[in-house]
């Protein structure tokens, strides 16, 4: 052998080596999962979702009765002023209980993209901003929402107390409902909802029955959130893979990718995921800037800090008048924090089902889940308040194994599929 | 030999990297712990243990003035969070009673990130001041 071709052998060999010493060193796929890397992946696993939690200040939360009539009441359109719009209009069941848009569409535009459902129970702050405290209270807002259901709770009550299957439904659950058949004491439609003639129409009325229109608005909403309690996440493909990680079996290859499991590497290490989105619905349900830009043609959502003062001054909220629960078991809000920090901070979502829930963010911003990878990547500065995260310096191929992991995490809602479609007309 | 001088340097200076690296300063994760001017020897017990993330739940503190003795009138402001992500505790705690004996209710802790984190206690008791630092790793 020449010297020439013996040198040129040289330098294809070292380039070789040279090639494979650099991918092993940027690709642990293959490499066995480490104990606290395990640690960290169980700790995401669906089998650790603890039980739901109570002390929400709603005593039917857990009656079987009130989620049979909250399940009527979400998927009933009659709950709006035009008798189009129903919870599910934009809790979409085949959606995940979303809609798929980027901002919700009720009556009107809503400012806000639509968040799911499933789960939502867990999270002791509801909206994006977390301006509600409990699921019932949350419920109530969409209803007045002159944006969305645009009802009031005085055409609420009129439905429950006109509708005979709803009465006798309500009374069972709640009691006698009051008799609000007097149009002079009771007009049709009205309610503290913003708007002029509604307003005035609710001021007309005596507090006493104020009170009692408003005891059933409220009821009304604790029925739909005892349906919504029952709508959770249910395993998903990367669960399968913890159970059989956790089983003893170190690498189930067989189950997740190579792309997949090398994403699951990322997002509980370099790209620092598990942070924000960590426990069993992938949400620490916390508030958080991620220097997001303002949706098309609004002004950046000041988030978190313009809720605080709101939820704690809710006549619905934990401690109000209306919560089943004393005012000390309400510690969410007895700790509640403010701070600069919590400008433009928004509610970090569960993961679950990500894939099946575009757009993204509080305005839907973000499209794909490409972009949203592509946003924490880039860590742009927050156009008010300070963005949190930081520049990730992923590399492309990183960033399309991250977003197979995240596919991973869909899975079916772990409820009976009659929950999942509106009830059957026949069975009121 | 100068070669191999350089190669030596080099070797030293790969290991002492590696040492460094291999060889990072604990945290101190004691639940008892002096204050910063020894006025105060503390202890907090959790009320869930372990602590888990994302779960609100309270302490109880147990403060001793330098002779041993419990410290009962004790005035004690919370602060904390994660040095290494520049944020606080989600949460507002506050010491919402005080339980006798050197005892104190220390209500609204919650934590919603795992990895390092700081819980400092400012303590006063007459014209007496000072903090604890606690490190935790969630």
């Amino acid at each position: 052998m020449s010297n020439a071709l013996r040198g040129t052998l040289a330098a294809v060999i070292l380039a070789i080596l040279a090639g494979a010493g650099w991918y092993a060193w940027t690709d642990r796929d293959g490499e066995a999962w480490t104990d606290s890397e395990i640690h960290l992946i169980r700790s995401l696993w669906i089998a650790n979702l603890p039980p739901l939690p109570t002390g929400t200040g709603n005593a039917v939360a857990d009656n079987r009765q009130a989620a049979e009539f909250g399940h009527r009441l979400f998927f009933d359109k009659r709950l709006s002023a035009n008798g189009q719009i129903s919870c599910a209009s934009c809790h979409r069941p085949g959606h995940f209980f979303t809609d798929g848009r980027a901002l919700g569409e009720g009556l009107d535009t809503v400012r806000r993209n639509t968040m799911s459902i499933v789960g939502a129970a867990y999270s002791p702050w509801l909206f994006w901003d977390g301006r509600k405290d409990s699921l019932w209270s949350q419920a109530l807002s969409p209803l007045e929402n002159p944006l969305e259901h645009g009802s009031t709770r005085m055409q609420l009550a009129h439905l429950v107390a006109r509708d005979r299957h709803y009465r006798a439904r309500y009374e069972a659950l709640f009691g006698p409902l009051g008799d609000f058949s007097d149009p002079s004491r009771f007009p049709a439609t009205a309610g503290p909802v913003g708007d002029k003639d509604l307003d005035e129409g609710w001021r007309s009325m005596s507090p006493g029955d104020r009170e009692a229109v408003t005891r059933v608005f409220v009821n009304l909403g604790k029925a739909i959130a005892a349906y919504e309690r029952l709508l959770l996440p249910g395993p998903a493909r990367f669960d399968h893979y913890v159970q059989a990680l956790v089983a003893g079996n170190r690498e189930p290859a067989e189950i997740l990718g190579r792309d997949e499991r090398a994403g699951l590497r990322l997002f509980i290490g370099k790209a620092q995921c598990i942070n924000c989105h960590n426990g069993p619905l992938l949400t620490n349900h916390e508030f958080h800037n991620i220097g997001l830009l303002s949706g098309p043609g609004s002004l950046p959502g000041k988030g978190r800090i313009n809720a605080v003062q709101g939820v704690l001054d809710d006549p619905f909220n934990c401690r109000g008048d209306f919560s089943d629960i004393h005012p000390r078991e309400c510690t969410e809000l007895r700790f509640i924090r403010t701070g600069a920090n919590l400008v433009g901070a928004h509610r970090t979502p569960s993961l679950r089902n990500a894939a099946k829930t575009a757009p993204y963010m509080h305005a839907g911003q973000l499209a794909t889940l490409g972009e949203v990878i592509d946003h924490y990547d880039r860590a742009p500065a927050a156009m008010v308040g300070h963005n949190e995260t930081q520049v990730l310096s992923l590399r492309r191929k990183e960033v399309r194994q991250l977003e197979a992991f995240l596919h991973t995490l869909s899975g079916p809602v772990a409820a009976d599929p009659k929950w999942l479609r509106a009830p059957d007309p026949a069975d009121r | 030999m100068r070669i191999m001088k350089a190669a030596l340097l080099a070797l030293c200076m790969y290991a002492g990297f590696a040492w460094a690296q291999g060889s990072p300063r604990l945290p101190d994760t004691g639940a008892s712990r002096l204050t910063d001017e020894q006025h105060f020897a503390v202890r907090y017990t959790s009320h869930i243990d372990p602590i888990a993330i994302n779960t609100m739940h309270a302490w109880t503190l147990h403060i001793l003035d330098r002779s041993g003795k419990p410290v009962t009138e004790a005035t004690v402001r919370v602060e904390g969070g994660m040095p290494d992500h520049d944020h606080g505790l989600p949460t507002r705690p506050r010491v919402t009673q005080n339980l006798g004996g050197g005892d104190y209710l220390l209500e609204g802790m919650k934590f919603h990130m795992g990895g390092r984190w700081q819980v400092t206690l400012l303590i006063k008791q007459g014209e007496t001041s000072d903090r604890v630092t606690f490190d935790l790793d969630l």
